[in-house]
């Protein structure tokens, strides 16, 4: 199995692509001198991209002061970095909105789950204070498990022994990937993502968000993610074929300052948040 | 097989909803509870998607009625009530809670599901409404759906499913 997983990333043609105008515009957003005019420029090359940009921009969700008629107005009230994520959101629906089969996700729930983890990481890093890049933050926890994308499609021929294996399986989830696949979700995603050139912290966000206590770069971010991923399964959004099977680390919440007291908020807010996301994806 | 007549309606987190013959309502179950009450005779049914035993702040409660199990009951009872049926008439059915994740030192995560299920079903025990079926606890998440039809409920859970058809 782990030969065709290598196959696919060798064969680009059959991986998840992205538009090369979005790893443009990424590639530029992440510079310090960065000029709006050409980044509207760039972002004004792809019609489709164009028209999402503004019509987000108008959404509920970001309520700009007045209606955003062109990507240059976009970009100066919301900010570079918000019109960056509205990019990616955009651009990476079609990947993540997408049926897991044999992790028993259907693609509302995991384009949901993938949102609903991004807002709450969102709301962590600020509620904490942390010294963590915010806008890197929405990013890192909409592509988290991206690579069961990748995965999904090869369940098909394990799912009856995989299945089997997993009722009286004790150790982490992920072991059973790995002996099935040759890959973990988390190492087809970090791969996934280093194909399109994303930033370290992404790749590492993608790779360790299970076991945070791996991450040698960014371990602040990376334990957010995580944190914010257990609470959004343990309120049943995106909740796959493992269950609650992934430990919540404490080392995370050691690294985040996250207190009892604030798991049980992020817990209770979760309803709120699902409200807000809707505003987002209701245009 | 569902046919295609058959509107499904989906219960959000911290949510109630209600239908009647050939709806199907559905929800997806972490450490949440769903209670489900159907009757029968009359083909209506409905479904509580529940966060917490209590409202830890007191506050919240009066706002978001639904996320609490002691405020999320008695509105599920008022709903059975305006879909025309009375009590004795339909009968509970309880899934979810499960356990969160192994070795946690977060006894407020740890203990959500346990909590659930014991305060839901001391509201039963009070309200005498029959607990028929149900399935709680455990690691794994669950998805519910409640054919309004005939009652039956389709179990999701770890990779497997199954029809659950004991109504009455």
């Amino acid at each position: 199995m782990k030969e065709k997983i290598d196959q696919l990333f060798e064969n680009e043609a059959q991986l998840p692509k992205i538009s090369s105008v979005v790893s443009k515009v990424m590639e530029m957003v992440g510079k310090p001198d960065v000029v709006i005019a050409d980044l509207a420029k760039e972002i004004s090359k792809d019609p489709g991209l164009t028209a999402a940009v503004i019509k987000l921009s108008n959404s509920a969700y970001f309520r700009p002061a007045k209606p955003v008629k062109t990507v240059q107005e976009s970009l100066m009230t919301l900010g570079i970095k918000t019109v960056k994520d509205i990019i990616l959101l955009n651009e990476t629906k079609g990947i993540l909105k997408k049926e897991l089969k044999g992790y028993q996700v259907d693609g509302e729930s995991n384009w949901m789950h993938s949102l609903i983890v991004a807002e709450l990481a969102k709301r962590i890093a600020v509620q904490k204070k942390l010294k963590v890049d915010k806008d890197v933050v929405f990013t890192a926890g909409l592509l988290h498990n991206i690579g069961k994308v990748i995965l999904a499609d090869f369940f098909p021929t394990v799912l009856m022994q995989f299945r089997a294996e997993l009722q009286t399986y004790e150790g982490p989830y992920t072991d059973l990937e790995a002996k099935y696949f040759g890959y973990t979700h988390q190492e087809a995603g970090a791969k996934l993502l280093a194909k399109w050139n994303f930033p370290e912290e992404l790749i590492e966000v993608a790779r360790y968000y299970t076991e945070p206590e791996k991450a040698t770069q960014f371990p602040e971010l990376v334990s957010i993610i995580h944190i914010a991923n257990c609470i959004v399964l343990l309120g049943g959004m995106g909740i796959d074929i493992g269950g609650l099977k992934i430990p919540l680390s404490s080392k995370a919440l050691q690294n985040v300052g996250v207190t009892e007291g604030d798991l049980q908020m992020y817990y209770t807010l979760l309803p709120e948040m699902v409200k807000h996301i809707e505003e987002l994806i209701s245009v | 097989m569902l046919n295609k007549d058959v509107k499904i309606i989906n219960v959000g987190i911290a949510d109630i909803q209600g239908g009647q013959s050939p709806s199907m309502i559905r929800t997806t179950l972490g450490s949440c509870i769903g209670v489900v009450f159907y009757s029968p005779d009359k083909k209506v049914g409905a479904m509580a998607h529940i966060m917490l035993a209590k409202d830890p702040s007191g506050k919240d409660s009066s706002k978001n009625p639904h996320k609490y199990a002691e405020t999320a009951l008695p509105e599920l009872v008022k709903r059975m009530t305006e879909l025309g049926c009375n009590k004795g008439e339909y009968f509970a059915r309880l899934f979810g809670g499960a356990s969160m994740f192994k070795g946690m030192n977060s006894s407020f995560l740890q203990n959500i599901g346990d909590l659930n299920v014991s305060v839901a079903k001391e509201f039963l025990d009070k309200e005498k409404i029959t607990l028929l079926v149900e399935d709680v606890g455990g690691h794994e998440g669950r998805t519910i759906s409640l054919y309004l039809d005939d009652g039956r409920i389709l179990l999701k859970k770890g990779g497997f499913e199954k029809y659950l058809y004991k109504v009455r």
